[in-house]
């Protein structure tokens, strides 16, 4: 053991190196501390020759200000809504057709992977003219529908859950459940989800994460003005009339927040679902 | 469904009468079961793909052969003219050069400091999760937010914070929305500081699974550090390095919110001299403002059509590489 | 194991089935619930409702209102796409005057306010004004006026004393009859201040010229006439010519633009009435009593204003029109005036003394009232053909691509003749 791990002993690092850290650690925050300090001044300390570094006191006020501008908690909703629905439906819909790819024998089954793999790269938001004129179609254009429909299952979720379910579950294991009389739903629920569980969290808040992040379709089928979503409405602080920076900055620092929290709270989860993911591509 | 069906189909086996007829139900359940519930686990996912996903990129290309107002409708077939138009269509061009052009000063820059951070978090580093998600802070950040705040930041005033750290190493303001290169690099810090993190977290993925014996023979071969990664590192974790390549191309390809945040108002037009309208922004613009249907159908299609291409000519060189090692 | 199976599994589905619950409750939009009535009035900012709100609800027991606020042309395009989608819209939505001939090609998806009793309205406001929101001969009413922009220029009195430029008001107007005195001026004024523009950007200059000609870019047919008509070049160059020299090239409405005037990056700026609201506010508190107020060269003009409309597609349009009644009634405009500085479109106004008496005091007491009241019932608006807010951003992308020095005014204008025609190929 101890021999082992010298071998996979890596360099120690000098410090060279944790001082290349820090300084990269700090440009990739400088950006959100900065945000923070103008948000929290009032608009005066815009437009001198310094701009300001030093949080201010006033970040509240600010916050309120742009509670009354923007519809920011109709919008906070509407993410909210969006975001949790799909991470559950990716789940459940991609354990379902991962675990039916990993461990279940039906005719077509390789085509069918096969297909599942060459969407998985396929630029969907390309069809957006037409993916538009449905939606209006059918009615569900400003509703949190149009923008949860398309993206309550993808390509990749499948393809992730169904590697995740390949290495974890044992054949025996689903065998087993089967003999014991459980239909295949239950096998999913019994065996399958408890199985994968941590991969599956992984899934569900990456699903989370891009959901809440996502702009180009909710800009078109829900913007701001018909509710929005946090990101919509946050495009709307960036320009035309709202010429005041504490309240752009405020509203963009808001919108960060939920998922700071998140992040603060799961960040080993979300790194080893980045690094995982890495590997598996 | 299939619990539906399954607790019904049995029509009232009597627990008293035996074990035939149950057994008998419950194969029946059983073969239903094993033939058709795998179908029903894997159809969800086929009919969200198949209805918004595939449907309307074939879509796109029937509308693309319409003269097609958005609100309005169809306004009769043109055949390939919306094509010959936009191959005509100088802005076109500037959009092609100006995605390609951003693409490449944000991917490059961007894969290699994450070679290099990789590289660093790749040793014996104490607080290692802590480096780990520090790094991967700025992908958690939206890009709306990414583009308020830089944009910002890259105000073409003097007091904006890059003119004012311009100013401190003694350089003059860039009126950075006004210039090709200028605006292409703010785009770039955008994408760059959104992304690196989460490419080198990848690298580092890769870098974790290279033999360290490899490393061992190249130090008893006396290499240095730097000859070691460019030797070592580096070729042993090619694949992943094309497989960033590729995200990245697809994902630089369809370039959209940080242009269209930089741009503020009228954010779709990228520019006063569409100096950084990207295909994505040219493609928002016919659709969704001038609501000429066929026309944007028209720059999906080419679009969709070269990173069709980007991914092939991706896939050879990872072809080519895996059987040259 | 039997039972509990069977029951765990109905859960599951009973979770799946909560969700599609979840989606199709989502996709019926949430209505009012109880007996409150929620009335959405959608604009584009600074029409100060909100305190008008807040009173409206006390008055109305049951009904609640909420303002929604968006950047001017996503404000606009924004509702094509929602009238076309038939939802979406608020329950009123304020156009601007410069839009409303390209809404008024789609009346059907407007309430026609005539049935709401705006006949009896009529008389409330300005001619010019209430033709502008009519249609089919005025039986059709699409919308109520709410303020109108007439013309004049913002100056701050601190840049023209350090220029050597006089400072009271009539003196100021006495400095320019033409434009091109106003340009003279201001070559004289940046020779002396170094660090200010002399106006704010060419991009305000423009549509202010613009809107003192009687046709600009299309003619009553709605043909564009922007190739052709030789005051659409004119005004262009006029804006264009100087820019680099006399500019302070902040884009128009932008933080910069604030952040500028609030800093006095700039000695003019042509100013409709509405705008003193948008530089009192851009300026802050110190810089009260800095800025004044004198005439615009050439003739009277009118630039914004807008119209509150009534969208078919929502769900209380009697209370909406009503809302939209009492928000451009008198005794609301009157304090819109006093409030944000929005010129009222009601002749009775323009006459009350109370307005035209009214001076406001971050302009150096300037006589506001008076100021803007009386070129009001004489002007002469300018014509907007259907597709105005479709070729508007062209042209000022334009004249930023001057200020930027990327091209001549010549050049960039051709180009934006050659864009503005592109764009006008569809539809």
């Amino acid at each position: 053991m101890a021999a082992k791990s010298t071998a996979r002993a890596e360099r120690r690092p000098g410090p060279l190196v944790y001082t290349a850290m820090a300084l990269l650690v700090l440009a990739s925050l400088f950006p959100l501390y900065w945000t923070f300090v103008v948000a929290s001044n009032d608009n005066s300390v815009i437009g001198q020759s310094t701009p300001p570094l030093v949080p201010g006191g006033h970040l509240f006020d600010n916050f309120s200000r742009v509670f009354d501008s923007v519809e920011f908690w109709i919008a906070m909703k509407n993410s909210l809504i969006i975001s949790t629905t799909t991470a559950v439906s990716n789940v459940v819909l991609s354990t379902m057709a991962g675990f039916a790819f990993a461990k279940l024998r039906f005719r077509g089954r390789n085509l069918l992977l096969g297909t599942v793999v060459a969407t998985v790269m396929v630029p969907t938001q390309l069809g957006i003219v037409p993916l538009y004129m449905m939606i209006t179609k059918m009615g569900l254009f400003a509703s949190v529908s149009a923008v949860i429909l398309p993206s309550l299952v993808s390509a990749f979720g499948v393809f992730w859950m169904r590697q995740a379910i390949d290495e974890n579950i044992p054949d025996e294991l689903v065998e087993a459940a089967r003999v014991d009389g459980c239909r295949l739903i239950g096998v999913w629920w019994h065996v399958v989800l408890p199985g994968v569980r941590s991969t599956a969290s992984v899934l569900a808040m990456f699903v989370f994460m891009t959901a809440w992040n996502d702009f180009f379709w909710p800009l078109i089928v829900l913007p701001p003005g018909t509710g929005g979503t946090v990101q919509t409405v946050l495009s709307q602080l960036a320009a035309g009339y709202f010429t005041d920076y504490s309240l752009i900055m405020s509203g963009a620092f808001l919108g960060v927040l939920p998922l700071l929290v998140l992040f603060v709270a799961f960040a080993r989860q979300i790194v080893s679902g980045v690094m995982a993911g890495a590997v598996k591509g | 469904m299939a619990v539906q069906t399954a607790e019904k189909a049995p029509p009232a086996p009597k627990r008293s009468a035996g074990g035939a007829p149950e057994k008998r139900g419950r194969k029946r359940a059983f073969g239903f079961d094993r033939k058709v519930t795998p179908y029903l686990f894997v159809i969800p996912f086929f009919v969200v793909f198949g209805v918004f996903g595939l449907y309307p990129i074939l879509y796109t290309f029937w509308v693309s052969l319409h003269d097609w107002h958005l609100v309005n409708g169809e306004l009769g077939f043109v055949g390939l003219d919306n094509f010959t138009e936009l191959f005509h269509d100088p802005d076109f061009y500037r959009a092609l050069r100006n995605t390609l052009s951003i693409f490449v000063i944000s991917t490059f820059p961007q894969l290699l400091f994450a070679l290099g951070i990789a590289w660093m978090l790749d040793t014996k580093l104490r607080a290692r999760s802590f480096w780990r998600s520090a790094v991967l802070v700025p992908n958690v950040v939206s890009i709306v937010a990414v583009g308020v705040v830089f944009s910002q930041m890259f105000a073409p005033s003097d007091w904006s914070v890059s003119n004012w750290l311009l100013s401190l190493v003694g350089l003059g303001a860039v009126d950075w929305p006004a210039n090709v290169w200028s605006s292409h690099l703010a785009i770039s810090v955008m994408v760059i500081w959104r992304w690196t993190g989460y490419n080198a977290l990848i690298y580092l993925a890769a870098m974790q699974a290279v033999p360290r014996e490899l490393y061992e023979s190249a130090e008893l071969d006396g290499a240095s550090r730097w000859t070691t990664f460019w030797s070592v590192t580096v070729p042993s974790i090619r694949p992943t390095i094309v497989f960033t390549v590729v995200i990245s191309t697809i994902g630089g390809l369809q370039l959209f919110t940080e242009p269209l945040l930089f741009g503020g108002v009228n954010g779709q037009e990228g520019g006063s001299d569409h100096q950084f309208q990207t295909l994505t922004l040219l493609l928002y613009k016919y659709a969704f403002v001038q609501q000429n249907s066929g026309y944007a159908s028209a720059i999906s299609w080419v679009l969709f059509l070269l990173i069709a291409l980007m991914a092939v000519v991706n896939l050879l060189l990872v072809r080519r590489i895996s059987s040259t090692r | 194991m039997g039972t509990t199976r069977i029951v765990r599994g109905a859960r599951i589905f009973a979770t799946c089935g909560a969700a599609a619950l979840v989606l199709t409750a989502c996709g019926s939009n949430s209505g009012s619930g109880g007996g409150d009535i929620t009335l959405t009035v959608a604009d584009f900012g600074g029409f100060g409702y909100d305190k008008l709100i807040k009173d409206y609800e006390k008055s109305h027991p049951g009904i609640k209102v909420k303002e929604k606020v968006a950047q001017f042309d996503p404000h606009h395009q924004q509702l094509s796409t929602q009238l076309a989608a038939g939802a979406g819209a608020a329950d009123v939505v304020a156009i601007e005057e410069g839009y409303l001939p390209k809404f008024r090609q789609s009346k059907d998806k407007f309430v026609n306010l005539a049935d709401h009793g705006a006949d009896k309205l009529k008389d409330r406001w300005l001619p010019w004004k209430w033709e502008q929101g009519v249609t089919d001969n005025g039986k059709y009413v699409l919308g109520y006026g709410t303020d109108i922009g007439s013309l004049a220029m913002c100056y701050n009195t601190e840049l023209f004393k350090k220029a050597g430029l006089p400072t009271d008001r009539d003196k100021v107007s006495a400095l320019w009859t033409t434009w091109d005195d106003y340009l003279g001026v201001g070559h004289k004024f940046v020779r002396k201040v170094k660090g200010a523009g002399w106006y704010d950007t060419d991009q305000n200059l423009f549509t202010a010229i613009m809107n003192q000609t009687q046709y600009g870019f299309f003619d009553q047919d709605d043909k564009f006439i922007g190739d052709t008509n030789p005051k659409v070049k004119e005004a262009f160059l006029q804006a264009g010519k100087d820019a680099k020299k006399l500019s302070a090239k902040l884009l128009a409405f932008s933080p910069q633009w604030s952040a500028g005037i609030k800093k006095g990056a700039m000695a003019t700026i042509p100013c409709p009435s509405w705008m003193n609201g948008l530089i009192e506010t851009a300026a802050g508190k110190e810089n009260s009593g800095k800025w004044d107020i004198a005439k615009l060269p050439g003739d009277g003009g009118n630039w914004g204003g807008s119209f509150l409309t009534v969208p078919k597609q929502g769900k209380h349009p009697k209370e909406a029109a009503e809302l939209a009644a009492w928000l451009t009634a008198p005794e609301q405009e009157k304090r819109l005036f006093a409030e944000v500085g929005a010129l009222p479109s009601q002749p009775a106004l323009l006459k009350d003394p109370a307005i035209l008496g009214k001076t406001r005091p971050f302009f150096n007491n300037a006589p506001v009232g008076k100021i803007y009241g009386d070129s009001a019932t004489a002007l002469q608006p300018n014509y907007r053909g259907s597709r105005d807010g479709d070729i508007r951003p062209g042209f000022s992308n334009a004249l930023i691509r001057v200020e930027q020095g990327k091209q001549s005014p010549e050049a960039s204008f051709n180009q934006a003749i050659k864009e503005a025609k592109k764009a006008l190929k569809l539809g």
